[in-house]
């Protein structure tokens, strides 16, 4: 469903992503965990082009991502192109980012409306399923100024869900709420992953990863540097960096 | 001094003081709503166009805010009828050219106001498909919009003082209407000083609203 090839990005001369290689199938569910600066975000922004990438290429559904190929070489996509594989990866982000000028329900029904151009009506029908699944159906008119951080991640992650998306991505979806927050959207995260939902999750939450990914990856320095299921990786990893990394985190 | 002030005479010639006020309002309403026009895609489009449209936008921007209005507004009486072949009437110069030249100051509110929304709703916008133009209309500007709105007020206001500029090249706005008066009747002080009293009345309320707006921002935010 999604295969990343060889990808490299460079901001200026810093170089942030190189060589990386990943191959994600239907209802996986991948963590991507490692220390902060490894490029793990931008990684995740180079599978749907809200970063630009170099190198490589990323192949969702078998389209290449950001760009067109014609006659061997590759030209930028339109935005258009862009936004159309855009519409099938549902992001969630550590700040959340709801349109807070809007009530949840109108931050739920935009994407739909606005760029899938479904009717208001099957919008708002599906965007109440929606909330009453995150256990939000009661919020449904409240701005996201009034939802505590987990109701507003909740609320987020609805949104994406709108969309349809085949794919969904998370940063650090849980880093910017309180501790207490942290279960009740991990917990959506869990049913998520039950449904079969195909997730790509950077997350430092580890032992959400090791309960829920069927994958983990490792990053350090823009590269991989280990990747296997979570029992392998949690218990007996390769790499030494590896590791270190999990024993300081761990304790 | 033993001056004898005699205001009796603003009462007087009351009417020709509303004509002026009229024709000032006219102008300040009509180059507001040609500022806002401009002001508004040339603020959007230095955001988001390309280079070109980019480039072309700068340098309109830079050139109205580094030459007095004053200098725009003969410019545009004088020399264009000259270069281009078309007379425009004193009213009209005066009415495009602080609309011009407002909507310079406004595209910078513009784009002042869209650069303090949260780089992540354009990234959230954008994540769910949403093509820039759109993103803009339905997700950045609204939010961007509360924060220009002191400052364009406040823009509004500085437009209102430069109608002024109307009197040289004889549009009979408050000023010119004013001078007219003062060379039948002598009255200089008298004429001067209600006017520079009626400027602060019609001003002064909306400098008032826009700090007050201002610090109601900066109190939620
Ligand atoms: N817009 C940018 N311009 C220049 N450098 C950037 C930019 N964004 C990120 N970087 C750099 O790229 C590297 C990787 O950043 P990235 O945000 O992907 O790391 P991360 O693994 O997500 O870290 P964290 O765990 O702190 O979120 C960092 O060194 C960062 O400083
Ligand atoms: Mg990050």
């Amino acid at each position: 469903m999604l295969r990343i090839t060889n990808l490299g990005k460079s901001y200026g001369s810093a170089r942030v992503l190189s060589g990386i290689d990943l191959d994600v199938q239907p209802h996986d569910v991948l963590a991507i965990i490692g220390p902060s600066g490894s490029g793990k975000s931008t990684l995740l922004k180079c599978i749907n082009f809200l970063e630009r990438y170099d190198e490589g290429e990323v192949r969702f559904g078998g389209q290449l991502v950001g760009y067109v190929e014609a006659g061997g070489r590759r030209r930028p996509a339109t935005e258009r192109e862009t936004n159309r594989i855009r519409a099938e990866i549902g992001m969630v982000f550590q700040n959340f980012n709801l349109f807070p000028h809007m009530t949840t329900l109108q931050n739920v029904i935009e994407g739909p409306i606005r760029v899938r151009g479904v009717a208001r009506d099957e919008a708002v029908r599906d965007a109440e399923r929606l909330l009453a699944k995150v256990g939000l159906a009661d919020k449904r008119d409240v701005r996201p100024t009034k939802l505590s951080g987990g109701q507003q991640q909740r609320a987020a992650i609805a949104r994406a869900l709108a969309m349809r998306p085949r794919l969904m991505l998370f940063d650090e979806p849980t880093s910017a709420l309180d501790p207490e927050l942290v279960g009740e959207v991990l917990t959506t995260m869990r049913e998520l992953a039950a449904e079969g939902m195909t997730m790509v999750i950077v997350t430092h939450e580890m032992s959400f990863a090791r309960d829920v990914a069927s994958r983990v990856v490792f990053m350090e320095g823009g590269r991989i540097v280990e990747e296997g299921p979570p029992g392998k990786i949690f218990t007996n990893p390769d790499n030494a960096r590896t590791r270190e990394f999990l024993a300081r985190v761990l304790h | 001094m033993q001056y004898q002030w005699q205001f009796a005479i603003v009462l007087e010639y009351w009417p020709i003081f509303a004509r002026g006020a009229v024709t000032t309002l006219q102008i300040t309403l009509l180059s507001s709503i040609i500022g806002l026009f401009i002001g508004l895609l040339v603020g959007v489009s230095r955001e988001s166009a390309g280079t070109a449209v980019r480039v072309v936008t700068s340098i309109y921007v830079e050139l109205i805010r580094a030459t007095p209005a004053l200098v725009q507004i003969v410019w545009l009486y004088y020399c264009f009828p000259i270069i281009f072949g078309v007379q425009l009437s004193a009213m009209t110069s005066i009415i495009v050219a602080l609309g011009i030249h407002s909507g310079a100051y406004i595209s910078e509110i513009v784009r002042a106001g869209i650069n303090a929304v949260d780089t992540g709703q354009f990234l959230a916008a954008k994540s769910i498909g949403m093509n820039h133009f759109t993103a803009l209309r339905r997700i950045i500007l609204p939010q961007a919009g509360q924060k220009m709105i002191p400052p364009l007020i406040n823009e509004f206001a500085n437009l209102m003082k430069l109608t002024t500029l109307g009197s040289t090249i004889a549009v009979y706005e408050l000023l010119q209407e004013s001078n007219n008066l003062i060379a039948t009747t002598y009255r200089p002080l008298e004429i001067y000083t209600f006017l520079a009293i009626f400027f602060f009345i019609i001003t002064y309320p909306w400098i008032w609203l826009s700090q007050r707006l201002e610090r109601r921002l900066k109190m939620r935010a």
